[in-house]
């Protein structure tokens, strides 16, 4: 039993961090109807910029936090208005999967010929203490990243439920015409959630260097687990990849202590899949009817 | 009685093709006009046009004097012009209170929007007394009426209605049609589609008949009632009794 509430402990720690990474995403694809292949990549991306200012100017990790994400802001406002916007019509969700696609690739290619294919850590010094409670271990980092990714999400969620831009933006995911209507500059809307879902990436990113080793092939692992979450929590759904990602990494744990640690990652897909085939629309997502 | 708005010439459509071919027609401030047509006729892409959703292809429209052909959706209601569109239009996930403050989501004064909201929850109690439920929870009659009182939170001088009535029940639909002919004694101009022509000339101060994209009959929504033309081609028949 102690080993099932240790992995628990673990399984609720990481599965904050892919809250983060999947927020993101599932933003993004609430507002634009665009799923971006290269969210994977971008975290990667913040991964190797913490990575670097904490290896040349000594900068925590965590605080890098407060530089990383701003940038990462401007970079997903540029590759929305230079790559996304233009992908409008019928076809535009199936494009934006190629052209998302692509800059995953591209970020991949500029990594690796920068930082080579060596995996990397970002190693403070604190990255190997931990505490214990009760009998239970509790990782600094994974805590620290934890607390990170719930404030930041807290954040994302008040900036969208408490402010006029978060209502101008539930109001584009549920009605877009209606709240063009309305004087919703949809354009204006579209590039700042992109920039917004990169920077979640950007924040994610940050933390995860400290937990995982990386390399810039790190972001195929990350892409099928972050399309999944937010698959499972409900297309669109903040809230819904938010449990989903806890689901997954307490299910991973658990099936990692309880039977062997080969089967972890896979036991997330069964029962991604078992959900899917009762509830297709995910946990928190929204069933289209056709009238 | 002076003209709020003057469409000359207006061409507008989606895609290459047109459906508004030359549109004339002026709006008497502070009065309500009914546009009957058959379906495809381009009613409902009138009002989108006057709401910046279609930007017109050539020709002019012009509000009090000034030309607002180029406007975009958030300029014109800035300059009072408000669409209730034909499709439900609330956002079915935020509650009623949340839909309502989108109504004054072009205006930058929080204070402002909080006590105009604060106004229209005073005046339509539906809006009061389930501000906090979701609004897509409320039935098509409630959502409309929630629509109408969204509207009005930029308190506007021309109210475009595209179909208010449709899918109501017989009840809903009588109150639909109070409430317009009420926002036009409190001054307010309504330019309104209608599918039920008969009912929508009947409280119309003007009427105009569209076909294929162009203002085919002009005159008094009630003289258009008892006009054999309009009677058999859109009413169904013989002309309404007086």
């Amino acid at each position: 039993m102690h080993q099932v509430i240790q992995a628990i402990i673990l399984g609720v720690l990481v599965g904050g961090i892919y809250a983060l990474m999947a927020s993101g995403l599932t933003l993004v694809f609430g507002i634009m109807k665009v799923i971006n292949v290269a969210q994977g990549a971008l975290v990667i991306l913040a991964a190797y910029l913490s990575y670097a200012l904490f290896s040349h100017v000594h900068i925590d990790p965590f605080v890098s936090i407060l530089i990383v994400t701003p940038a990462m802001f401007v970079l997903g406002v540029a590759v929305q208005l230079v790559f996304v916007r233009s992908l409008r019509g019928p076809d535009g969700s199936e494009l934006s999967l190629l052209v998302t696609w692509a800059l995953a690739l591209g970020i991949e290619g500029v990594l690796s010929v920068i930082f080579k294919t060596t995996y990397r850590v970002t190693s403070p010094s604190y990255a190997d203490s931990s505490w214990s409670v009760f009998g239970y271990r509790i990782s600094e980092v994974r805590l620290f990243a934890f607390v990170a990714s719930a404030v930041l999400l807290v954040l994302l969620s008040l900036l969208l439920t408490r402010t006029r831009f978060g209502r101008a933006v539930r109001a584009t995911v549920q009605n877009p015409t209606a709240a063009t209507l309305l004087g919703v500059d949809a354009n204006r809307v579209q590039t700042l959630s992109f920039g917004l879902g990169v920077s979640m990436a950007a924040a994610a990113g940050a933390v995860y260097g400290v937990i995982y080793p990386f390399n810039p092939g790190s972001h195929y692992d990350l892409i099928s687990r972050l399309l999944s979450i937010v698959v499972l929590g409900g297309l669109g759904s903040l809230g819904g990849a938010v449990f989903a990602s806890l689901g997954m990494g307490v299910i991973e744990a658990i099936v990692a202590v309880e039977i062997s640690p080969v089967w972890a990652s896979f036991s997330f897909f069964v029962v991604l899949l078992a959900f899917l085939l009762v509830r297709p629309q995910g946990i928190f997502g929204v069933r289209e009817r056709v009238l | 009685m002076t003209a709020l708005l003057k469409l000359e010439g207006v061409v507008a459509g989606y895609g290459r093709g047109d459906i508004l071919r030359g549109i004339d027609l002026e709006l008497e401030e502070a009065t309500i006009t009914c546009l009957v047509g058959p379906n495809g006729a381009g009613k409902s892409t009138v009002l989108k046009t006057l709401s910046g959703l279609l930007r017109p292809r050539e020709g002019t429209i012009v509000l009090a004097g000034e030309e607002i052909s180029r406007c975009s959706p958030a300029e014109l209601l800035a300059r009072g012009i408000v669409h209730v569109a034909q499709e439900r239009s609330l956002f079915p996930l935020m509650t009623v209170w949340d839909n309502l403050l989108m109504g004054g989501h072009i205006l930058r004064e929080r204070p402002l929007v909080r006590k105009r909201a604060e106004a229209i929850a005073e005046r339509f109690d539906l809006v009061r007394d389930r501000r906090d439920e979701r609004a897509g929870a409320l039935s098509g009659g409630q959502q409309k009426l929630v629509e109408i009182a969204r509207a009005l939170m930029l308190e506007p001088r021309l109210i475009l209605m595209d179909e208010p009535t449709m899918g109501l029940d017989p009840k809903a639909r009588h109150l639909m049609f109070e409430m317009v002919a009420q926002l036009n004694e409190e001054g307010r101009t309504v330019l309104l589609v209608e599918q039920n022509a008969r009912a929508g000339l009947a409280i119309a101060h003007h009427g105009a008949v569209l076909d294929n994209g162009c203002v085919a009959l002009t005159g008094p929504g009630k003289s258009l009632l008892d006009d054999p033309r309009v009677a058999e081609l859109y009413l169904g028949g013989a002309p309404a009794a007086a």
